[in-house]
C-alpha cells in the first residue's frame, strides 16, 4: 500500500515540474474553455463518498482522508464554476452522521471550523468565483463555535450572485421534504389577510335573496354573523380524500372566505418545492456519487427524482478530478444534444451570432456553418 | 508565476506551516494559491458564461484593442474546435461502448437463461447471501408493443422473483396504465406462472393491489384445497407517477387541512407521522430498485421510500426487461460476484 504512495509521490513531482505544470494549467483551461462551448448543466450535486475508505486505503488518519476529500472539492468546485455550472450541492454530513465515533465528529467539526475561518481570512478572494455559500440542514444540531464560523462564511458571501455553493450539514433530505411540508401547513393554516374587494359579499347576497328566493332557509339568509358554526360543521364529515371535487369543496370554499384560510387544494409540488431548502434554485441536472455504492442515501430526494441524470462513479472522493469529472460532463452534453438537436443548434448559433454581434467584427463568419455541420 | 515549486511546500501549505514549521501567515496561503483563482469579477462585464477571458479582455481592451479582439475570436474558435473534436470521439466512444456492453449483455443473456424453469432460477440464487425482500422494478409502456409487452414484462419477472423467493415486488409504470387494467394484469401473471411452475399445488399465489385502491383479487380462488404446504405467496404491487410527489402533496393538504381546524399543530409534522402514512399508503421502502434503462434517471419514482434502496441498473442496456439483468442485481445486492456459466 505504502508504495502506491511513493510512486504517486514521483508522479507528482513530475507533474509540478514547471513546464509539465505549465502545460496541465494550459489544457486544463482549454477544455474547460471548450465545454463551455456546448450545453453546461445548471445545478449539480455530489455525494462526496470515499474518504474514510481513501484514509484506510491509504492507511492515514481518517481525517487526513477527509481533509483531502476538501481539497477534492476545491478542485471539483473551480472546475464546475470555471465550466459555467450555476449552483453546486455538496452533501458534506448528514444528521446520521452524528452516530459516528465522537472522536471523528469532533475531528470533523474542527476541520469545518478551522477551513470556514480560513476562507473568511481571504474573503476577497473568495468573491473572485463570485460563489454565495449557503448552509441547507438543521444548523441548531451544529456544535455552537462552528455555527459561528458557519455564519460568517454566509453573510461574508451573501453579495455574490455568480454561482451558488450548497451545503448540506447536518441534512437528511427526509428532514428537509418534513419540513418543507411543515412550512407548508404553517403557511396555509395561517389566516389570510382579508382581501379588499370594492364589493361586499353580504351586500350581493341580499341583493339575490330578496331579489330571487325568498323562502331560502334561514342559515343563508344572514351569512355573516356567524357562519363558522355551518361551515365547520359542514367540513367536518367531508372528509378530503373521498370527493374532493363536489360538495366539500363547496363547503371549504366557503370556510375558507370565512375565515380567510387559503384553500388546501391550491397546494401543489411547487407549493413544496418552493418550500425546501432549494427553493428557486435551477432543477438539479446531474447528481454525483463517487465510492461506487449506489444509493442516494437520504440525499436531494426530492430534488432528484424527476429528470436528473444519476451517476454512479467508481472512484473514491479524494481521487475526484477534472479528469474522472468530464467523461460525465461530456456524456451529459452527449445526451442533451442527442435529445434535442434541432433546438440546440439554433441555439448555439443563436448564441455564435450574439458574440459576433457583441464586437467580434471579423468577417470569418462565412466558414462558421461549415464548422457547425461538423459539430452536429 | 510557479505555485508549488516542489512537494515540501505543497505539503507546508496542507498542514498549515511553512517549511520550517512556521504558522503560515494569511498573505503567505493567498500567494500559494492566487495564481488558481479566475481574475477579479468586473463589474461592468456581467456576462459569467464567458468567464475570465472575457475579463482579461476588458482589463487591457484600452490598449490594444485590435489584437485583444482578434485574440478573443481566435480562443472562441480554438475553443468550438476543441468541444467539436471532443464530442466527435466521445460519439466514436460511445457508440463502442455500447456495441461492447450489447455483445456482453447478449453472452450473458445466453449464459444465464432461465428456460422457464423455476429450478434452475432458484439454483442461481442459491449461492447467494441474501436476497431482496421488496423488490421494486420500473418498467416503461413501449411505444411499439405497448400494453402486450408491459403485461409480458410484468409477468415475467413476477415470475423470476417467485422463482427467488422474493415475496413482495412493487412495479412503477409512470403512466399507471396498468392500474387501469388490474384484471389483465393479474390474469397475464398468473397465466406466465402456470407456465413456470406448472398446475396450482406447485403455482405460487399472486395478489395485487395498487394504491388508495381496491385490491384486486382472483374470483374464488379456495384457500389451498390440495394438502401439503401452502404455496409461495407473492405481492405485486402497482405504481405510477401519482405515488410520488402528489401522493406527498395530498397528504400534505390534509395535514394543512386538520392544522386549519385545528385538530393539528405544525409541530405535530414529523417525519415518523409522514413516514408512517406514505408507508400503510402507497409502500415501505424497497430494497433493491432495478432499472432496465440505459441510464439511472427514476421518472418521477416515489421519492420519500426511494431513501436508502439499492438502484442498479447495466450500463447502456438497451435491450429491455432481460433476465440476465435481474440475476446480476440480486448479485450485486448480495454483493457476490457473477461467475461465468452456473
Amino acid at each position: 500500500m505504502s508504495s502506491s504512495l511513493h510512486l504517486s509521490a514521483i508522479r507528482k513531482w513530475f507533474l509540478q515540474s514547471p513546464p509539465v505544470e505549465w502545460c496541465l494549467q494550459h489544457s486544463r483551461e482549454l477544455l474547460l474553455g471548450a465545454l463551455r462551448q456546448g450545453p453546461v448543466p445548471e445545478h449539480i450535486a455530489f455525494v462526496m463518498d470515499g474518504n474514510r475508505r481513501f484514509a484506510r486505503q491509504h492507511q492515514i488518519e481518517t481525517i487526513e482522508g477527509h481533509n483531502l476529500g476538501f481539497e477534492a472539492l476545491a478542485r471539483v468546485l473551480e472546475v464546475c464554476y470555471k465550466s459555467g455550472v450555476k449552483v453546486v450541492t455538496v452533501y458534506a454530513f448528514s444528521i446520521e452522521n452524528f452516530k459516528r465515533s465522537k472522536y471523528e465528529v469532533e475531528a470533523l467539526m474542527d476541520m469545518a471550523k478551522v477551513k470556514l475561518a480560513e476562507m473568511a481570512v481571504h474573503g476577497a478572494l473568495l468573491d473572485r468565483y463570485g460563489a454565495k455559500i449557503q448552509f441547507l440542514g438543521q444548523k441548531d444540531m451544529v456544535r455552537p463555535d462552528v455555527l459561528e464560523a458557519i455564519d460568517t462564511a454566509i453573510e461574508m458571501t451573501k453579495g455574490n450572485s455568480r454561482a451558488i455553493l450548497n451545503i448540506c450539514a447536518p441534512y437528511t433530505s427526509r428532514d428537509e421534504m418534513t419540513a418543507a411540508i411543515r412550512e407548508t401547513v404553517i403557511d396555509y393554516s395561517k389566516p389570510a389577510t382579508p382581501l379588499k374587494r370594492p364589493f361586499s359579499a353580504t351586500h350581493i347576497a341580499r341583493n339575490i335573496l330578496s331579489d330571487t328566493n325568498p323562502t331560502s332557509d334561514p342559515s343563508s339568509r344572514n351569512p355573516s354573523p356567524n357562519p363558522s358554526a355551518t361551515t365547520s360543521g359542514l367540513s367536518l364529515d367531508a372528509s378530503p380524500e373521498t370527493s374532493p371535487t363536489t360538495a366539500p369543496s363547496n363547503s371549504r370554499s366557503t370556510s375558507s372566505l370565512t375565515q380567510n384560510f387559503p384553500d388546501p387544494e391550491n397546494i401543489n409540488a411547487e407549493t413544496i418545492t418552493s418550500h425546501t431548502f432549494t427553493a428557486g434554485m435551477p432543477p438539479l441536472d446531474l447528481l454525483i456519487r463517487t465510492s461506487g455504492v449506489e444509493r442516494l442515501s437520504d440525499f436531494m430526494l426530492w430534488q432528484c427524482h424527476q429528470n436528473t441524470e444519476i451517476v454512479f462513479l467508481d472512484c473514491l472522493w479524494p481521487e475526484f478530478d477534472l479528469w474522472k469529472f468530464m467523461p460525465v460532463l461530456v456524456e451529459w452534453q452527449w445526451r442533451k444534444r442527442q435529445g434535442e438537436d434541432p433546438d440546440f443548434n439554433r441555439g448555439r448559433r443563436r448564441k455564435r451570432a450574439a458574440d459576433m454581434a457583441k464586437g467580434n467584427h471579423m468577417s470569418e463568419g462565412a466558414f462558421l456553418p461549415g464548422k457547425l455541420k461538423v459539430a452536429s | 508565476m510557479s505555485k508549488f515549486t516542489n512537494k515540501d511546500e505543497e505539503a507546508a501549505f496542507h498542514r498549515n506551516a511553512t517549511v520550517d514549521g512556521r504558522p503560515l501567515e494569511p498573505h503567505e496561503r493567498e500567494a500559494f494559491f492566487n495564481r488558481y483563482l479566475p481574475p477579479t469579477p468586473n463589474s461592468h462585464s456581467p456576462s459569467p458564461a464567458r468567464g475570465d477571458r472575457s475579463h482579461l479582455q476588458q482589463s487591457s481592451s484600452k490598449k490594444q484593442p485590435r489584437k485583444t479582439h482578434l485574440r478573443a475570436l481566435i480562443m472562441s474558435q480554438v475553443h468550438l474546435l476543441i468541444y467539436t473534436l471532443i464530442h466527435f470521439f466521445f460519439s466514436i466512444y460511445i457508440r463502442i461502448r455500447r456495441m461492447y456492453h450489447a455483445v456482453v449483455n447478449r453472452f450473458m443473456s445466453v449464459m444465464y437463461y432461465h428456460h422457464r424453469t423455476p429450478e434452475l432460477i432458484a439454483k442461481d440464487v442459491k449461492a447467494l447471501d441474501r436476497v431482496p425482500d421488496h423488490l421494486s422494478v420500473v418498467l416503461e409502456l413501449r411505444q411499439d408493443d405497448g400494453l402486450e409487452g408491459l403485461l409480458e414484462d410484468v409477468a415475467e419477472v413476477a415470475a423470476w422473483c417467485c422463482s427467488a423467493q422474493i415475496g413482495m415486488l412493487s412495479i412503477y409504470e409512470k403512466t399507471g396504465i396498468l392500474k387501469s387494467y388490474q384484471q389483465q394484469t393479474h390474469r397475464a401473471i398468473t397465466r406466465n406462472l402456470h407456465a413456470y411452475f406448472g398446475p396450482p399445488p406447485a403455482r405460487p399465489t399472486v395478489s395485487l393491489r395498487a394504491p388508495h385502491m381496491e385490491a384486486y383479487s382472483p374470483p374464488s380462488t379456495p384457500l389451498s384445497p390440495f394438502p401439503g404446504p401452502d404455496p409461495f405467496h407473492i405481492n405485486v404491487l402497482l405504481l405510477s407517477a401519482d405515488d410520488g410527489r402528489n401522493t406527498m402533496v395530498d397528504l400534505t393538504k390534509t395535514l394543512a387541512e386538520m392544522s386549519q381546524r385545528g385538530k393539528l399543530r405544525a409541530e405535530d409534522v414529523t417525519a415518523d407521522v409522514i413516514d408512517i402514512e406514505l408507508r400503510d399508503g402507497v409502500m415501505g421502502e424497497p430494497d433493491l430498485l432495478l432499472l432496465f434503462g440505459e441510464r439511472v434517471v427514476l421518472d418521477g419514482y416515489p421519492p420519500w421510500q426511494v431513501r436508502l434502496t439499492e438502484i442498479f441498473h447495466v450500463p447502456d442496456n438497451t435491450e429491455g426487461v432481460g433476465y440476465q439483468v435481474f440475476l446480476a442485481a440480486l448479485h450485486r445486492y448480495a454483493k457476490a460476484q457473477m461467475r461465468f456459466g452456473r
